[in-house]
């Protein structure tokens, strides 16, 4: 995958988690795990998986939209993975970090109300993301062939 | 004068030798040694370091991002902190294969205890009841052991079950979590003991409260999890840096022991490789086994098998079987937390009949951990649950409850000699009966913890597999009247004359309570009873 694509998808991801621009350390550190690790190689995935990953790095919109879906159906998905690496990064960094380590403040029933506002938006995504998502998903079913057999095959 | 040789600088080896030295004794010590990284920036707090370090997501996810969990990766709640990867390298020469059992074994300097989480709990005349001695036989020794590495504990509740055996400090100060949790036993504390059999107070914890020797009281800087900067969390290589200071001390670290020879049911010498494959031998007028029960077992089969050609099986291995249950205080719910404190366990559960016997349980509220493995388990998408974690991670909490566990003989360890290098064998089966207490545990404790105040999510709650809390035990166990495959009181082989062990292998039983503290006292007392 290409370095643009990457700190486009390392942007993208951070305005999504924290709403804030992640420094060029953080990035730099997103392209270093895709170097090294082979956890995103896209072996056992399917285009639809790829499909949300070029989805979400669109804009921190669709990053949501793909992450409620995925939250559900493909927990193991290379978007999330993708989210997930973006998540450590900026926990172990400040200023990033302080997002992390500091709650509200509220009082125990605000929270809870709190809450439930919270998980009631995710349920109002998450049914977004089926309507938009499930239909992509079963055209290309259709289509679908493993990424590792189709680089065999070349 | 005649040396003691001595194998492992573990918990166990690290207070037998120094013990030894005291008495005015010779010691080598064989190790592999592995050793971790420097303290960095001692002075700074866990959230200093990430403003600070210049490179901190290498301190805090490793190089190679090891300590970074992926959806999908089984395991733990926790991320294993870079820092201590070290503890759990192997050694090529070292394999093993089991079933029914998921061994951890460490060749760091400090051994296994370097990654533990300071919980000292002296077992009672209850607890000592298959062993060949009492608590009157043992406590001097606890006391001996806390005034050597510091250990903090209260005169509460707990003391019915936990003797009170002297040297300790006063406790740490408590995080608001666990003064909240507390506050809520007081209040139905009597309904708790009735019900439950339930009894809580303050963890007894291998940390400083106040300056010993060159070490320095805690400061909670919220590091623990990440090693200790100054001391004040004990570890056994604080230990092995007291016998340093002995001129009739010597530590060969880089050796992979393999076995012992024998001459005349003594033994003669011990045999160690080096990492580049060259052999070592030893000249030993005592050897003292000390690697941990899986590598002391490692080491007398292949030297029962060199010697003789027989692969006995060591029957009884035993571990505490966990069960992890992590929790939600309702009434610390969107409260800020304070990361500057003592990151591990504050409070202790003892539960007497939860699964017919003593159940013991820890409460860690642990603040500086990484959250990423916590929140990528919620039922959100990830920006929803970076805002949920925030303002419940105050209210957090994990119960470690340990059960005991009892020797077998369908439970044992053996050498597979056909394979090369030869195998250890482990094979382990729960009583049948496990299942059941497993559930009944963790019934009550959930009902312990709603008392409380708390919430524990039944899909959360995480039985460890055995082996995981490495509480190894029994494999060749103290006895009083003399048989094969045995030892005396004070560790000596009944099977060679010459030969001791003062690790975990000794336990002819193995109660629910965090065993460190006894495998130091044990030691301590072999050293000074028999040498």
């Amino acid at each position: 995958m290409n370095t643009s694509q990457l700190e486009r998808e390392c942007l993208t991801y951070t305005r999504y988690l924290i709403g804030r621009v992640p420094s060029q350390y953080v990035v730099n550190r997103y392209l270093d795990f895709h170097q090294k690790s082979d956890a995103m190689s896209g072996l056992g995935s399917d285009n639809f998986d790829h499909f949300l990953v070029s989805i979400s790095a669109r804009a921190p919109f669709w990053a949501r939209m793909a992450d409620s879906y995925a939250s559900v159906f493909r927990k193991g998905s290379i978007v999330r993975k993708k989210l997930v690496v973006t998540l450590a990064l900026l926990e172990c960094v400040a200023p990033s970090c302080e997002v992390f380590d500091n709650a509200d403040g509220r009082s125990p029933l605000a929270t809870l109300a709190s809450l439930g506002w919270r998980a009631a938006r995710y349920s109002f995504l998450f049914g977004a993301s089926v309507v938009v998502f499930t239909p992509v998903r079963v055209a290309m079913a259709f289509s679908w062939k493993p990424r590792a057999e189709a680089m065999l095959e070349h | 004068m005649e040396t003691i040789v001595v194998v492992g600088s573990g918990a166990s080896g690290a207070h037998f030798a120094l013990t030894a030295l005291g008495k005015g004794r010779r010691v080598l010590m064989l190790d592999v040694g592995h050793t971790g990284q420097e303290v960095v920036r001692p002075a700074d707090s866990l959230n200093q370091l990430k403003h600070n370090l210049p490179d901190p997501v290498t301190y805090f996810l490793g190089s190679r991002y090891e300590s970074l969990v992926l959806p999908g990766a089984a395991g733990e709640y926790y991320a294993f902190p870079p820092t201590k990867q070290h503890v759990f390298r192997s050694r090529p020469e070292f394999q093993h294969q089991s079933s029914g059992f998921s061994p951890l074994y460490s060749f760091a300097a400090g051994g296994l205890a370097e990654t533990w989480t300071g919980g000292c709990y002296p077992f009672s005349n209850r607890d000592l009841k298959e062993f060949p001695f009492g608590y009157e036989e043992l406590g001097p020794y606890y006391a001996k052991v806390a005034a050597h590495i510091g250990i903090t504990g209260a005169h509460d509740d707990l003391s019915d079950v936990l003797p009170w055996h002297g040297e300790l400090m006063e406790p740490l100060d408590l995080d608001e979590h666990s003064a909240v949790l507390l506050d809520s036993y007081k209040r139905h504390r009597g309904y708790l003991k009735d019900k439950f059999g339930c009894l809580m107070g303050r963890a007894r914890v291998a940390a400083l409260s106040r300056d010993l020797g060159n070490r320095e009281e805690c400061r909670y800087c919220g590091r623990c999890l990440w090693g200790c900067p100054n001391r004040a969390f004990y570890t056994p290589s604080l230990t092995l840096d007291a016998c340093r200071t002995y001129s009739t001390f010597q530590y060969v670290s880089g050796l992979y022991v393999d076995h012992f020879r024998l001459e005349s049911s003594k033994v003669k010498s011990v045999v160690a490789y080096s990492a580049n494959g060259q052999t070592h031998e030893f000249a030993a007028n005592s050897l003292v086994l000390a690697a941990g029960t899986l590598c002391s077992a490692r080491i007398f089969l292949e030297s029962v098998y060199r010697n003789s050609g027989e692969t006995p099986e060591l029957r009884g291995v035993m571990d505490n079987r966990q069960i992890l249950m992590p929790f939600v205080n309702l009434r610390m719910l969107g409260r800020k937390w304070n990361a500057n404190s003592y990151q591990y366990h504050q409070i202790a559960f003892a539960v007497q009949g939860a699964a017919d016997e003593y159940v013991h349980g820890l409460v860690t509220t642990l603040k500086t951990a990484l959250i990423h493995p916590l929140v990528q388990t919620l039922p959100f998408d990830l920006g929803t649950s970076i805002s949920v974690f925030r303002n419940i991670h105050g209210a957090l909490g994990m119960v470690n409850i340990n059960l005991p566990d009892h020797r077998r003989d369908e439970n044992y360890i053996t050498l597979d000699v056909g394979a090369t290098p030869h195998r250890l064998t482990i094979e382990y089966r729960p009583q049948p009966d496990e299942p059941d207490k497993l559930k009944r545990t963790i019934s009550t404790f959930r009902s312990i913890l709603w008392k409380l105040g708390c919430f524990a999510p039944a899909r959360t709650v995480h039985v460890r597999p055995m082996g995981a809390s490495v509480h190894y035990a029994g494999t060749l166990p103290m006895t009083d009247t003399p048989a094969p495959l045995t030892c005396s009181k004070y560790g000596r082989s009944h099977d060679v004359d010459n030969l001791y062990f003062a690790d975990g292998s000794t336990f002819p039983d193995l109660p629910a309570k965090n065993i460190t503290l006894t495998l130091m006292a044990n030691a301590t007392r072999i050293a000074e009873e028999a040498f």
